[in-house]
């Protein structure tokens, strides 16, 4: 049974405007110890979807249904107190911004305290050890002397491992890491998916990985959800996504890196932006920027279907099936033969 | 060889930190860029990388002459133009033009586009009004924008049309020299290769000069001829792009190189990245000599410490500035800081 199964996940916020079906209907599931990758464009979803599932958004004017189980429960359904115990303790969150998401008038030691002893029993003292603990576990150096520091005499590399470490004080089950570098030099962002990789593997937690970029998704993503529009276009196991992609949505991802490209090629870029969630196209939400749009496509939206009887690997697409294969095949295999 | 269009002689910009109100004591300095020397060929795109802090947006602002650099000499075009002045330095701007990264940023939220892009052709008097607006025209349509929104304004457009907006403004006085710092930076993948296409058929086009700044690498490599990366407000290695991607011969180019996601998972999950220790310090008092020895894995002391490698060229067109480069690329983790070899 998965850690987390998430099930026709439904998020619309209602503004002046109108409806923004921010998510609709997006379904998948996290097993212990394993990373899922979130990829998609700002806009597509993939932060609200998460923000969903914490609870996190505002109660005004917004709608969620489907369903989040974890740990037996449905996450969705429970009331703020309750979810207050879940968060922090069983799941837990990084987001993007290290320097915005610290209190910039409490030390480091007292948030991190903070976060030992709501849920707990646990002494000041003997939170102040495990902080200690925590901040020698992501390689701050002198743990001891930080304790009574700002979150403004740290880098912000140091702050996003801070964060890491408030995040795992608890040895939480699941991780739910929103873009953890995406803010981060190269190679500060090596350091902290080092580390994230090390903690995984001693923790045992299951993470949630939302980003943008396809590089870190290959470096340690098990399984993969390409997000479009706030609707999932593909989902399937890494080595499906990077080798044998089905949506023309997922090959334009990867056709616009550069280092697919490297060899004086010209990038085969998404032709337009994202639509608005506002009023998004009928059918399939890609249309309108899909070179291979067909009438279906703006009459009936594309489900979510395995690519194969039984398959893992889903895909969201009214091209034939054998006609996916061979220009995933035709693209993708020139691509991939280029990276070194 | 040819004269370059843009020659850069030991540029140094120092912002002072003072003490006192009235009395204003300078107390230390920030050495954003300190002795920084290249050259661009016409037609040529030469890619700047480094990390943030790294002095190489600086460094683009003195080029520009938007900041008074501390020393050193700028010539471009065969002039000196390090410090001029009032109308001698209005008619260099006419050829120099500049791609900011924030597309939300760079545009004045209070006019309309016909105006953004037409604003330079106005202030150097390039003609009339209509004259104008039929060229502006013809400039959104070239960047791939649709000619009849010339009279709308900045908020009606997305992260990518905005930047199409900033490259048209940049191409209005057909300069010689476009300075790009990130422009793509802040877009999203598939918007940003767009963008990246677009840059380089105006290159052709247009018969365009790039500095192009970015700290992602590959962004970099794709558009550029020659590469400089930067550390710490000095340029450690310069060289052909194929040839810093495949031989890099800095260490810190090397832990740069070996730090991107590679997105293929096998390639991926194969390579062992060198994991550089700690933070880049800070450019108010950087470390002697080398300014990357704190963090490298290959500091000899007694010599990095002590001696400043100088940029010097190890092979054809290929300059580092290290005591102990790199013999072969990819090195692992081990090799990386093995004890090192003098070279002559």
């Amino acid at each position: 049974m998965p850690l987390l199964d998430v099930r026709d996940l439904t998020t619309h916020f209602r503004t002046e405007d109108g409806v923004v079906r921010a998510v609709d209907g997006v379904s998948f599931s996290v097993e212990k110890g394993k990373t899922l990758a979130i990829v998609g464009e700002s806009g597509c979803g993939k932060s609200v979807t998460c923000m969903s599932i914490m609870g996190l958004n505002p109660r005004v004017n917004t709608e969620i249904s489907g369903e989040a189980i974890f740990n037996d429960r449905d996450l969705l359904k429970l009331r703020q107190s309750e979810l207050r115990k879940v968060r922090g303790s069983e799941i837990s969150m990084i987001f993007q911004d290290p320097m915005t998401s610290l209190n910039p008038v409490q030390t480091i030691g007292a948030q991190l305290r903070e976060a030992v002893m709501l849920h707990g029993q646990s002494t000041k003292r003997q939170a102040s050890s495990r902080a200690i603990e925590m901040l020698k576990a992501v390689s701050i150096p002198r743990a001891e002397t930080r304790l009574d520091d700002y979150p403004h005499q740290f880098s912000g590399g140091m702050r996003q491992r801070v964060m890491i470490a408030m995040a795992l004080i608890n040895n939480p089950d699941l991780l739910i890491a929103d873009e953890p570098t995406t803010a981060l030099d190269v190679t500060t962002q090596a350091q902290i998916l080092k580390l994230m990789n090390e903690l995984q593997r001693d923790f045992g937690s299951a993470i949630i990985l939302v980003t943008h970029d396809l590089g870190v998704v290959a470096e340690t993503a098990d399984e993969v959800l390409v997000m479009y529009a706030g609707k999932a276009a593909e989902r399937g196991g890494y080595a499906d996504i990077f080798y044998r992609p089905e949506h023309p949505y997922t090959w334009g991802l990867l056709g616009s890196l550069p280092r697919l490209a490297q060899h004086g090629g010209e990038l085969r870029p998404i032709p337009g932006s994202p639509p608005s969630l506002l009023r998004p196209p009928s059918g399939c939400r890609f249309r309108v920027r899909c070179s291979y749009a067909m009438d279906v496509c703006g009459a009936e939206q594309p489900p979510l279907d395995p690519v194969a009887e039984g398959s893992s690997h889903l895909v969201a697409c009214h091209l034939e099936p054998g006609h996916r294969r061979a220009e995933s095949e035709r693209l993708v295999g020139e691509m991939m033969a280029e990276v070194r | 060889m040819a004269e370059p269009l843009l020659r850069v002689d030991d540029l140094e910009k120092h912002f002072p930190i003072t003490r006192g109100i009235v009395f204003q004591k300078e107390i230390g300095r920030v050495r954003a860029v300190d002795g920084v020397s290249f050259e661009v060929a016409r037609g040529e795109t030469l890619g700047v990388v480094g990390e943030s802090g790294c002095g190489k947006s600086t460094m683009a602002r003195c080029v520009m002459r938007l900041l008074d650099p501390t020393g050193g000499r700028i010539m471009f075009d065969g002039q000196d133009i390090t410090r001029l002045k009032g109308h001698d330095l209005m008619r260099v701007r006419r050829e120099l033009m500049m791609v900011f990264q924030d597309p939300y940023a760079s545009l004045n939220p209070r006019l309309r586009v016909g105006a953004i892009v037409g604003e330079a052709l106005q202030v150097h008097k390039q003609g009339s009004a209509a004259e104008i607006k039929m060229r502006v025209q013809e400039l959104l349509e070239v960047v791939g924008l649709n000619p009849e929104h010339y009279n709308r304004y900045p908020h009606e457009f997305s992260g990518g049309q905005r930047q199409r907006i900033g490259v048209a403004r940049a191409l209005a006085i057909r300069p010689k020299l476009i300075v790009c710092d990130e422009p793509v930076s802040a877009l999203d993948v598939s918007v940003q290769a767009q963008i990246l296409n677009l840059l380089k058929r105006l290159q052709r086009e247009f018969d365009l000069t790039y500095v192009f700044i970015a700290h992602d690498l590959d962004v970099v490599r794709h558009i550029s001829d020659r590469v400089a990366v930067m550390y710490l407000g000095k340029i450690v290695e310069m060289a052909s792009g194929s040839e810093l991607y495949d031989h890099p011969l800095h260490p810190y180019s090397g832990a740069l190189l070996s730090a991107i996601p590679v997105p293929n998972p096998d390639v991926a999950r194969a390579r062992r990245p060198i994991v550089l220790e700690g933070d880049v310090p800070s450019p108010i008092n950087p470390p002697s000599a080398c300014h990357f020895r704190t963090r490298c894995p290959r500091f000899h002391e007694g010599l990095c410490d002590v001696d400043e490698p100088q940029l010097v060229e190890r092979d054809p067109g290929h300059r580092v500035a290290c005591h102990f480069p790199l013999e072969s690329w990819p090195l692992t983790d081990l090799r990386m800081g093995a004890e090192p070899v003098k070279t002559p």
